[in-house]
């Protein structure tokens, strides 16, 4: 019997409270699509902060009730800031046990890296330790050309404020090394890739070239911000098409996954059974080097272009939970605009809380950003033919469709990148 | 080689996957803690042997209930998604 | 739909909300600006209500207010108390003399009203209404809230030995709920706007003195920026709640939870403090005389912060 690979729906099925310590606002790299505008490389988290911000959290275990946790770990580049991070999951590891707390039962540390310094003792040291609870990303947007298209070293001019388009060095060659290591240590990892206008015309290389590195698993997703032009929409549906070909032809689907190809996508949602929101931003937690909390790391001040951090704490005096209350009841139409209620292919559209907020007309999390919109009803499209194919190339192939949807049934409709 | 031999219920997954997660839980503290840290070292020892006891029982318990298919020089598997019980077969001789 | 145009007709004119007003130097609204303002409110159909400093006004000012109908806020200290429908009281002070027939706004933070309660209580049967307004609302804490009701029972107290004696006065921390069937809150953004000093319209005057953004001038009209999220539909919480004599405070839910259409823990509570006092004491005039025999029952509800239901709403 033919098999499709289904989307994993992540450690703890999405239910585990995430907690980021945003250890740098530095990194190697300055790619052209991040939307960290305030990178920089004076702002690092000491020890001092880390180890309150533990403590604060560990020592409130009735507000951060969830089953399990993730110490998510991010920059700028967090291994650039190894051993401070090394320090930090030996003290969560050590409190958690010493104050008999229930997550230590269930804790994942998570890393979303450029990879660079993968290889270097001190994390491969960090690995060996923790090899059992760790989860790392390592982000290669593709094909050489894809990936240096974006994913660009940071010049000395850069760091100065200036540098120019002759002076740029792609990162693939950099990251692409350390891949073997990282898949064998990782043999299910998948990576993440963002599209840009720029990026089009090489999803359909880059995924299969991702393939053939051994990554099985390609979670990929157009950016959130606005920065789309005309005909992108038309470009990016003929890219699809020819991925879905690729795929269905070339049989990937039995053991590779690709995020953009999804059963349960496109069709419209019901105003009240299906009215949750989408992103997990407020029950999250972010720390700065500061020691401010963030109710994700969007919402801090290097992640904004055009508006003011939300914060809700800090580590001296803990939560205001009153910030948090506006995401706690935010739900799907209340934030949407009647055409966006009433798309007939809504499912799957994503959105960012932290982008929404920023690209806001006011001050508000309540105002969606459409920025996206005519990408998602192209990947719809794109979507429509690469099921509907597969499923008549299987039923050719004597495998009644419903047995295959059963098999397609893929656990997380909105498996995109934060 | 693998061979699918039953399933057990969520209730009963979830119980093994919490011993499971405890046991490299305690594996992972057991490398950076160290002896002059007494009174964990102690908890973490204890622990350690109770934790094994505690998934070696629900195996002997579940073996029990659903009288699953063995073979010599094999072993069980579980399969945290989809709570199947899988026989992993022992290698013939040359295979790798 | 907007409804009404607040004009403060000075930087120093008093609040009569939970803001205090941060501006101490006097600076009033140009004659032309108050003209157009005026003119505005004519041609969008708004009652006007004018906050007025406590100092005398030119008579021009005076000519062109009386060009329109309108409503008048004034301090007790102000010249133009006598006149005013609104008085507003900054702070307790038990020399108050009060008119039978005037209305009061009593700004008080809570201190005062726990401490002042029972000289508090004494007042509320000499006047039409007593609007009680906390300024500090936001600072309740676990032992405010039962301090609060406290309060609240001994105010029940006062006003059911009146409403036995046939006398009617009005408290709005207790008396409003009863006689509401719907929500009935500030309503600012959606109901009304403010024309402050510096010829801008905003939200309220709280917006102007607290160097919130505005939504537009004379100059270049209104322009409310996300209009829906003033409205009770796009309130998450407000929405499912009955606590309808609560102001709702857009200013307070922007400084408390950065979001106009969200209110805080303490507002909630302090809200449905008051729903349930006003519950008990409807109940308890009943078993003495028929009283408001065309109103519900208001219900006996589990909670006192209705946030904490959302996973029903979700």
């Amino acid at each position: 019997m033919e098999k499709i690979k289904e989307n994993s729906s992540g450690w703890s099925n999405g239910m585990a409270r995430n907690i980021t310590f945003i250890v740098t606002k530095d990194c190697q790299l300055a790619c052209k699509y991040c939307y960290l505008v305030g990178k920089n490389s004076n702002e690092r988290m000491t020890w001092e902060v880390a180890k309150q911000a533990i403590d604060y959290i560990l020592s409130h275990e009735d507000d951060f009730k969830e089953e399990s946790v993730i110490w998510d770990f991010i920059g700028g580049e967090p291994f650039l800031e190894i051993d401070l991070i090394d320090k930090i999951c030996d003290y969560v590891k050590i409190e958690m046990y010493r104050r008999n707390h229930h997550w230590f039962n269930s804790y994942r540390f998570s890393f979303s890296t450029n990879g660079i310094n993968y290889h270097t003792e001190s994390v491969q040291n960090f690995i060996k330790k923790n090899i059992e609870h760790l989860s790392i990303g390592i982000t290669i947007d593709g094909t050489k050309r894809k990936h240096d298209l974006n994913r660009i070293w940071k010049t000395a001019d850069m760091k100065k404020g200036g540098g120019s388009p002759e002076e740029e060095r792609g990162s693939y060659d950099d990251v692409a090394r350390n891949i073997p290591l990282w898949l064998e240590q990782f043999p299910n990892a998948g990576t993440k890739v963002t599209i840009s206008s720029a990026d089009i015309p090489y999803i359909k290389e880059s995924v299969l070239h991702l393939y053939s590195l051994g990554i099985h698993e390609v979670n990929i997703n157009c950016v959130f911000e606005n920065v789309w032009q005309e005909k992108d929409d038309v470009k990016f549906e003929e890219q699809l098409l020819e991925l879905a070909d690729a795929i269905i032809d070339g049989e990937f689907y039995k053991d590779y996954t690709c995020s953009f190809f999804n059963e349960n996508l496109g069709k419209p949602l019901d105003r009240k059974l299906q009215n949750q929101n989408w992103c997990g931003a407020g029950k999250m937690l972010s720390i700065d080097a500061a020691g401010n909390f963030y109710p994700c790391t969007r919402f801090a001040q290097y992640s904004l272009r055009d508006k003011r951090a939300w914060m809700i704490g800090n580590i001296y005096d803990g939560i205001d939970k009153n910030k948090l209350r506006p995401f706690l009841v935010l739900d799907r139409c209340i934030q949407s605009t009647l055409e966006c209620i009433e798309c007939e292919v809504a499912e799957g559209c994503a959105w960012c809380q932290g982008e929404n907020y920023d690209s806001a007309d006011t001050s508000t999390i309540y105002q969606r950003s459409t920025a996206i919109c005519k990408m998602h009803k192209a990947r719809v499209r794109a979507n429509n033919y690469y099921w509907n194919k597969l499923f008549r190339k299987l039923e050719f192939k004597g495998i009644a469709k419903k047995e295959s949807v059963d098999y397609a049934k893929l656990s997380n409709s909105n498996n995109l990148i934060c | 080689m693998k061979k699918l031999i039953g399933k057990v219920t969520e209730e009963e997954k979830n119980e093994i996957q919490t011993f499971f997660e405890r046991r490299n839980g305690l594996n992972e503290l057991a490398k950076i803690l160290t002896v002059d840290n007494t009174e964990l070292y102690e908890k973490l020892v204890k622990d350690m042997s109770e934790t094994e006891r505690n998934f070696q029982s629900w195996w002997d318990k579940m073996a029990d209930k659903y009288q699953w298919e063995s073979v010599d020089g094999g072993s069980w598997e579980i399969n945290f998604e989809n709570c199947n019980i899988m026989l992993v077969m022992p290698k013939k001789g040359g295979e790798l | 739909m907007l409804q009404y145009l607040i004009i403060q007709l000075d930087n120093t004119s008093t609040s009569f909300c939970h803001y205090s007003n941060t501006k101490n130097r006097p600076l009033l609204i140009t004659l032309d600006n108050l003209k157009n303002g005026i003119l505005f409110a004519m041609k969008e159909n708004l009652m006007v209500q004018y906050v007025l400093p406590d100092y005398e006004l030119p008579a021009e000012y005076i000519e062109a207010m009386e060009s329109i109908d309108n409503t008048k806020i004034a301090s007790y200290q102000s010249v133009y108390a006598n006149n005013a429908d609104i008085v507003v009281l900054n702070g307790w002070n038990k020399e108050y003399l009060f008119d039978k027939d005037d209305v009061y706004v009593l700004r008080v933070d809570k201190k005062e009203l726990f401490g002042k309660c029972s000289e508090i209580k004494e007042k509320i049967k000499m006047c039409r209404r007593l609007n009680i307004v906390i300024t500090d609302v936001e600072t309740f804490t676990d032992v405010d809230f039962e301090l609060y009701r406290s309060v609240l029972k001994e105010f029940s107290i006062a006003l059911e030995d009146s409403f036995a004696a046939d006398f009617v006065a009005q408290l709005n921390v207790l008396t409003d709920r009863m006689m509401l069937d719907k929500m009935n809150n500030c309503n600012a953004g959606c109901d009304s706007i403010t024309l402050a000093p510096d010829g801008r319209f905003y939200v309220c005057p709280a917006f102007y003195y607290e160097n919130e953004y505005n939504i537009g001038s004379l100059v270049d009209g209104l322009d409310i920026k996300n209009p829906q999220l003033y409205r009770l539909e796009y309130a998450p919480i407000c929405r499912h709640c009955d606590a309808y004599q609560c102001k709702r405070c857009i200013w307070l839910n922007r400084k408390t939870t950065f979001e106009v259409n969200t209110p805080s823990h303490e507002q909630c509570v302090v809200s449905h403090l008051e729903r349930n006092a006003s519950r008990e004491l409807m109940m308890s005039v009943r078993e003495r005389v028929e009283f408001l025999s065309d109103k519900e029952e208001i219900k006996d509800i589990s909670y006192l912060d209705p946030f904490d239901l959302r996973d029903e709403w979700l």
